[in-house]
């Protein structure tokens, strides 16, 4: 009895520091983001007067909201499935094709991955740059371009980010494809090919059912990772312009801090909040397969 | 057991350690403090003369500009040495990031060097809280070791303008500091290769602008829309002078819908049509000196901008035969005024700041000649009379181009309670981004302008 006791104690010592940090760090500031969005406040001011939902109200009507999300979801639709599509195949081929140089390209392609964001959105200002950028360039050898492209002007911007985030986002999630994919036994590709499927086959009867669970986590890693880097992406490469083409949600949420309304800050804080966990909770639904043991 | 007890105390020991990381990060002021003594000990005669306070220790926070930080460190040096008043510096570029969380958790610097107009707002969001202390009776002060006041010293207008008066009621509560006339900077070099006079009128410089075109190049450029403050204020004075400037800026009932409005418009519609087509592509903070670089290769002719650019742009590689040239804003008819926006930065006391008395000292010391000499060291000219005599190289030019006919434009867009969706810079400056790529006109940009000034009339901070 003594001992259960002490053994119980030592284990509440032991969760205690986690718990403690997580209460501080996660539970109180998520709750202060859901407070705060019913108070009018300056960031700086002392001063907050509740408003209850009307925030909320406004904000639902202001357009430059809205826009700021129709852009993070064309971002996160984009992007995902673009990068999803790119992931697999080349996770496929590297596992399971025997080609010269396999881990050249898997050094290749998790690169951007060590890479910051600020020095991805370097590079790409480099490529897109419309005089003498390395795009411009290439496609000049082709065709007149005296009235060059602008990549990053109000037409063209949001696929340059697209482009550029989905650069970044190929090399990780391939490495976590390429490792459930190496775990798929190599003698259900064997009997599979005695029974005459071919790769493409085999690739759509076995290695997608058999690596369905990791699939449908990284579905919920776009979601979330996409809201943050379209974030990161638009405040380093234009700052949400030109004249607003490129904003996205967090960055209008910083930027209404910024111009002083705190608590409708924290209101598009709240609807981005419930708008991905929302989404994650309905893809992870839409994506339930009975799991498959092998 | 015991090897429990051992594993035990070592986790509590984690947990202790872990909360007082969390703890309190209050280690102030004793850094400060060796500064003092030394100053002290050089010049112990006058500290003794004007301490009224010894042991007081002020905070002072400064933007670091391209004028760099040393010479904040300087002038702090010398106040300190002046009024034995340790000095507890922070310079940052961010300055925004480094002194707001403790901020927002109520501890204030006590002199706050930060000018408005930066993308993170801070001072205007203290301008709209009413958190800056009223510091009209610094301008009767006497300047520390000196026997002028204040008041005296700042040159004519500084202190009557929108920016250093925010609620038009003729107290003070920002100083003016560091000013620069603004204009448009072009290629001196290129426009006397080509024969080109600098234009007058706007009915000039489009004529130039024909003519360039045939060159292939473009009449205009600009760095970011942000530099459109400055431009669009010099622009509204040439247009409608003072009375005009100061209705657009209060958001005056109908100004949007009079002639002067128009007029002002429809010349930016038209600058728009002469911009060089890449310049919205690289008019954001990452990009934005690859838009100056076209005037060093002569691929446009102007561009707003402010004297900082000589020094931003030193290293940048130009054509043959560079030569900064700077001129006012062109008048709107032959014979009017051609107007340059001055544009200065702020120092102001948040009403929070602890040791107001202290910080008033300060604030009143950065107009002493020593200080204004240590700053101008670095480039960066105070508005105080007199100071001519002390600009050098193509400063002396730029510095002198109020002599030379052109009016000076001074003021801001009157602050208003803060609305969601709606800002100044993306309301009055930003859509130029749109009307150069041609997505939208000027005129619909005028019917947003107008519709968007309703809405801050109504808020308008009293």
């Amino acid at each position: 009895m003594r001992k259960s006791g002490s053994r119980n104690a030592f284990l509440t010592i032991c969760i205690a520091p986690a718990t403690i940090l997580f209460f501080i760090f996660m539970i109180v500031p998520t709750f202060n983001v859901f407070r705060m969005s019913l108070f009018e406040k300056g960031a700086y001011s002392p001063q907050e007067t509740f408003v209850g939902l009307n925030n909320f109200k406004v904000l639902f009507k202001d357009i430059n909201f809205i826009r700021s999300m129709q852009n993070m979801i064309l971002l996160m639709v984009i992007v995902t499935l673009f990068t999803f599509v790119f992931a697999i195949v080349f996770a496929a081929i590297l596992t399971r094709e025997k080609i010269k140089g396999q881990n050249t390209f898997r050094i290749i392609f998790y690169i951007p991955n060590i890479l910051s964001i600020v020095v991805i959105s370097g590079i790409f200002s480099a490529i897109y740059k419309p005089e003498n950028g390395m795009l411009n360039s290439i496609i000049g050898m082709f065709k007149d371009m005296s009235s060059p492209i602008l990549w990053k002007g109000e037409k063209l911007v949001m696929l340059s980010i697209i482009i550029a985030m989905i650069w970044q986002a190929i090399g990780y999630y391939m490495v976590m494809y390429m490792a459930s994919m190496s775990a798929v036994s190599e003698s259900l590709y064997e009997s599979a090919g005695l029974d005459g499927a071919t790769k493409f086959q085999q690739f759509f009867m076995i290695t997608i059912p058999l690596i369905w669970t990791n699939i449908r986590t990284t579905l919920t890693f776009y979601i979330i990772s996409n809201i943050n880097m379209a974030f990161l992406f638009v405040k380093s490469m234009t700052s949400g312009g030109p004249n607003h083409a490129s904003e996205v949600a967090l960055n209008y949420m910083y930027s209404q801090k910024d111009a002083g309304l705190f608590g409708y800050s924290m209101a598009v804080g709240v609807v981005i909040f419930l708008f991905s966990f929302a989404l994650s909770a309905i893809v992870n639904k839409v994506t339930e397969r009975e799991p498959l043991e092998f | 057991m015991k090897k429990k007890l051992v594993s035990a105390l070592l986790s509590v020991a984690m947990v202790a350690s872990l909360l007082v990381g969390c703890g309190g990060t209050t280690a102030p002021a004793e850094e400060a403090a060796p500064a003092t003594e030394e100053a002290a000990a050089e010049e112990a005669a006058p500290a003794e003369e004007a301490a009224p306070a010894e042991d007081v220790t002020i905070s002072v926070a400064a933007i670091e500009t391209a004028y760099g930080s040393d010479i904040w460190a300087q002038v702090a040096e010398a106040f300190t040495a002046e009024t034995g008043i340790a000095v507890d510096l922070t310079t940052d570029k961010n300055l925004e990031d480094v002194i707001g969380p403790s901020m927002q958790g109520g501890e204030y610097p006590d002199v706050i060097h930060l000018a408005t107009g930066r993308p993170a707002g801070l001072t205007e969001q203290f301008i709209k809280s009413n958190m800056i202390t009223d510091i009209t009776d610094v301008l009767s002060m006497t300047v520390p070791g000196e026997e002028a006041v204040v008041g005296d010293k700042i040159a004519g207008g500084f202190t009557d303008t929108s920016l250093t008066n925010p609620y038009g009621d003729g107290k003070t509560y920002l100083a003016p500091m560091f000013y620069s006339p603004c204009g448009l900077f072009y290629n001196a070099g290129l426009l006397e290769e080509k024969g080109w006079e600098v234009p007058t009128t706007w009915d000039e410089m489009w004529e130039l602008g024909e003519a360039a075109k045939a060159e292939g190049i473009a009449l205009f450029t600009y760095p970011t829309a942000g530099y459109f403050d400055a431009f669009l204020y010099a622009l509204m004075y040439s247009i409608g002078g003072p009375e005009f400037f100061n209705a657009a800026t209060t958001y005056a009932e109908g100004v949007w819908e009079t002639e002067e409005a128009k007029t002002c418009f429809e010349i930016l519609g038209k600058l728009a049509s002469y911009t060089h087509e890449i310049t919205p592509a690289q008019a954001n903070n990452e990009d934005f000196t690859q838009n100056q670089q076209l005037v060093l290769d002569n691929k446009a002719i102007f561009m707003p901008n402010g004297t900082w650019i000589v020094g931003e742009m030193a290293e940048a590689p130009r054509a043959e035969g560079f030569k900064w040239g700077m001129t006012a804003l062109p008048a709107v008819e032959a014979g009017g005024a051609g107007y340059s926006y001055t544009w200065f930065e702020q120092a102001w006391i948040p009403s929070g700041a602890e040791n107001v008395d202290a910080a008033k000292q300060f604030v009143a010391f950065l107009y002493s000649d020593v200080a204004c000499e240590i700053f101008a060291t670095a480039g960066a000219i105070q508005p105080v009379l007199g100071i001519a005599e002390k600009l050098e190289g193509d400063n002396v030019m730029f510095y002198s181009i109020y002599d030379n006919g052109a009016k000076a434009a001074m003021g801001n867009f009157a602050a208003f309670t803060p609305i969601p969706g709606v800002e100044v810079s993306p309301v009055f400056f930003e859509p130029i981004n749109s009307v150069v790529s041609g997505s939208l006109t000027a005129e619909e940009w005028l019917a947003n302008v107008s519709a968007a000034s309703d809405q801050m009339r109504a808020n308008l901070i009293q």
